[in-house]
């Protein structure tokens, strides 16, 4: 008796360890199929995989956040459908740069099987992937990364974007300054790298085809600068009428905070790419920001019915107001829509085919835009700083109406 | 130029809390602790973490103060048993700890580089001179100048002062008289982190708190303990003070040449006098 009762024991033992392990086994086996299966199917039907590739960690996180959030709504709004196929994202952390990029984008690619991939904040890890969307024949919709080269120069079929041209933005701000009694002189500063020099770039050319005339310039180690105090005095120095920036992030806060303690505010208004007061930062500049004047392609104070619609949406359902980068992403979503609604198969050269005839955008809270070959013509508008009750806001100024997208 | 200057001092001051520290542990222990910067980027994270209010920043020196002297102790124990063997052995502990310590500060705090609001009342900037300038930059050097005083009074005129001076001097002796010179170590140790973790609070308005700061500041203190010479508290009142010059007007002067200036000032003091400025014979 008392033997078969510990056998029965032991077996009931060996029983619950082999019903312990049966799921493990056949959930392996079905997510293999799945996987495969999804793959397949993606060609024919009713299913499109997007791989979401977005920082999750690193200085652009709360982009990354600001742009998930965006891409969840338009997926919620829209019955997790774009064209009649259900919607199945993947997200992949992209981090800060190319290192850590271009292996997610292999990721969702190879390991995910994504039909489609969206996002990439970082310009040199939206070059990066370039011949690894050729080599896959797939789609990738760009929702942040500005440079120049991604659909100019190093342009291929299967990279299109929803976002900006860094250039596109400066040069708005070039030809605005130009015109606005700034034609004397101009200082003009961003950071060391690739992004900086190409807005700059743009800016200055702008603003001295509109007859001004850049009488300083600084450079300051990107990612490396905390105090500026050596710059601003070098500002100061040059005589110049008016600043011209582009930081972003933590360096924006301190940038535009020392502006304002080293008395130059007062004095030399400063002016700047968008991204200079855009999102998260807007609210650690504080006052120092009151009346610093930006362009970008975006504010939340835009006042047309799509964005009240998309602004008030965002609100009640992260407590939050959307950015530019929400936008962007959330206009990535409106584009595929409407070329899977038309495409006959998921691969690159289809979609590349149907964003190519969607012609122009009339529902997005940033205005009406089109695509201007891989990269959207739109309206970019003059904001400026101000408090309203206990929040600080871009107020849109003025609208400098349609830009091409490549400043030429 | 006057706001060059006087940004040199916040600079300068900011140095030597940091490197003094640095300083007195190397030269009289020959311990080389890697370490330093990580206890300053601590304090920076502290500081961002709280900052905004009076409180905070006070319970932010506190806490760091307090995080500092023990860490300080850890650190002197952890180095005990290496305390004859080589330099590098030192090195790759110390070097390995602010590896490990980075890498915390980083899971806790995230990578997002932080910026730090000074205290209210000194957020802004009064007129100096003619020319604004930031209210919590004055505040740094009149509190740096401050600590500077302590500190050099301490270790040149009091009796604790020249025993730890004795020790620098000749740690055998000092022992042959029996006094007992670890116990010596674990407090220089404790007061020197204490005051790193303490300047990266006080250095938070100005540099934030980011990974690799840490190794910044490293380089900077290493720098400044080199030209003021190992183990003297003058010398690192002179080395910071010169680099904070170095940094602020050479940065304005020669924007271009900024990080040549600094080291090419190291270069030029190790040539003309190879202990340093204020180095102890050899």
């Amino acid at each position: 008796m008392i033997t078969d009762q510990t056998l029965t024991r032991r077996r009931l033992l060996r029983l619950f360890g082999a019903a312990a392990t049966l799921p493990v086994v056949s959930a392996c086996g079905s997510s293999v199929g799945g996987g495969s299966g999804a793959g397949g199917g993606g060609g024919g039907g009713g299913t499109v995989k997007v791989g979401l590739v977005i920082p999750q960690s690193g200085v652009y996180a709360a982009l990354g956040t600001d742009m998930q959030r965006a891409w969840d709504l338009w997926l919620e709004q829209h019955g997790s459908k774009l064209g009649d196929r259900t919607v199945q994202t993947v997200v992949a952390d992209e981090g800060e740069t190319p290192q850590t990029g271009v292996p997610a984008v292999q990721k969702v690619l190879q390991s995910a099987q994504v039909d489609v991939v969206v996002g990439i904040v970082n310009s040199a890890t939206a070059l990066g992937v370039r011949d690894v969307l050729a080599e896959a024949k797939k789609l990738l919709v760009v929702s942040n990364a500005g440079a120049a080269d991604v659909t100019g120069k190093s342009r291929t079929p299967y990279i299109w974007r929803t976002s900006f041209v860094n250039g596109q933005i400066s040069a708005a701000m070039g030809t605005h300054l130009a015109q606005s009694g700034f034609r004397e002189g101009v200082y003009a500063i961003a950071p060391d790298y690739a992004a900086g020099t190409e807005v700059i770039a743009a800016f200055t050319k702008a603003f001295e085809a509109g007859g001004g005339k850049v009488v300083g310039q600084a450079k300051p180690p990107f990612g490396k600068t905390s105090d500026y105090q050596p710059f601003l005095t070098g500002i100061r120095a040059s005589g110049a009428k008016a600043t011209f920036c582009f930081f972003s992030g933590s360096e924006a806060i301190a940038f535009v905070r020392q502006y304002a303690q080293f008395g130059l505010a007062g004095t030399i208004p400063l002016y700047g790419s968008g991204f200079l007061t855009e999102g998260s930062v807007l609210p650690q500049q504080g006052d120092a920001a009151l009346n610093v004047q930006t362009t970008l392609h975006y504010s939340d104070q835009l006042d047309n019915p799509n964005n009240r619609k998309f602004v008030e949406a965002f609100r009640a359902k992260y407590g939050a107001a959307p950015s530019c980068f929400s936008v962007q992403t959330y206009d990535a979503g409106n584009v595929l829509d409407r070329a899977l609604r038309t495409a006959k198969s998921l691969d690159g050269d289809a979609l590349a085919a149907a964003l190519g005839g969607i012609g122009t955008i009339d529902d997005s809270p940033r205005g009406l835009w089109s695509f201007d070959g891989q990269s959207p013509r739109q309206n970019l508008y003059l904001r400026k700083v101000e408090r309203r009750g206990d929040t600080l806001v871009n107020a849109i100024v003025k609208d400098l109406g349609p830009q091409q997208s490549q400043p030429a | 130029m006057l706001v060059s200057v006087l940004n040199g001092f916040a600079i300068g001051f900011l140095l030597f809390v940091l490197a003094v520290g640095l300083s007195l542990v190397f030269g009289m222990m020959d311990v080389l602790n890697l370490a330093h910067g990580a206890l300053f980027l601590g304090g920076a994270y502290v500081g961002a973490a709280l900052a905004g209010s009076w409180d905070g920043f006070l319970a932010a020196l506190g806490i760091a103060a307090a995080a500092g002297l023990a860490a300080g102790v850890v650190l002197s124990l952890l180095t005990e048993p290496l305390r004859r063997r080589s330099h590098l052995d030192q090195a790759l502990l110390t070097l390995g700890i602010a590896l490990v310590a980075g890498e915390l500060l980083l899971i806790v705090f995230g990578d997002d580089p932080l910026s730090v609001a000074a205290p209210p009342g000194l957020d802004g900037s009064v007129v100096v001179l003619g020319v604004p300038y930031p209210t919590y930059r004055l505040a740094l050097i009149a509190v740096g100048a401050l600590l500077a005083l302590v500190v050099y009074a301490v270790v040149e005129r009091t009796t604790v002062g020249a025993l730890v001076r004795a020790t620098v001097a000749d740690r055998d002796m000092v022992a042959a008289i029996g006094v007992d010179n670890r116990l010596v170590k674990v407090a220089v140790f404790a007061v020197g982190s204490l005051l790193a973790t303490t300047a990266g609070v006080l250095g938070g308005p100005i540099y934030g708190a980011r990974p690799g700061l840490d190794a910044t500041v490293l380089i900077l203190a290493l720098v400044v303990v080199v030209i003021g010479g190992l183990g003297s508290v003058r010398g690192a009142l002179a080395g910071s003070l010169l680099i904070g010059q170095v940094e602020s007007v050479g940065r304005a002067l020669l924007p271009n040449l900024a990080s040549f200036a600094l080291f090419g000032a190291l270069a030029l003091v190790l040539v003309v006098r190879p202990r340093g400025l204020f180095g102890a014979r050899a």
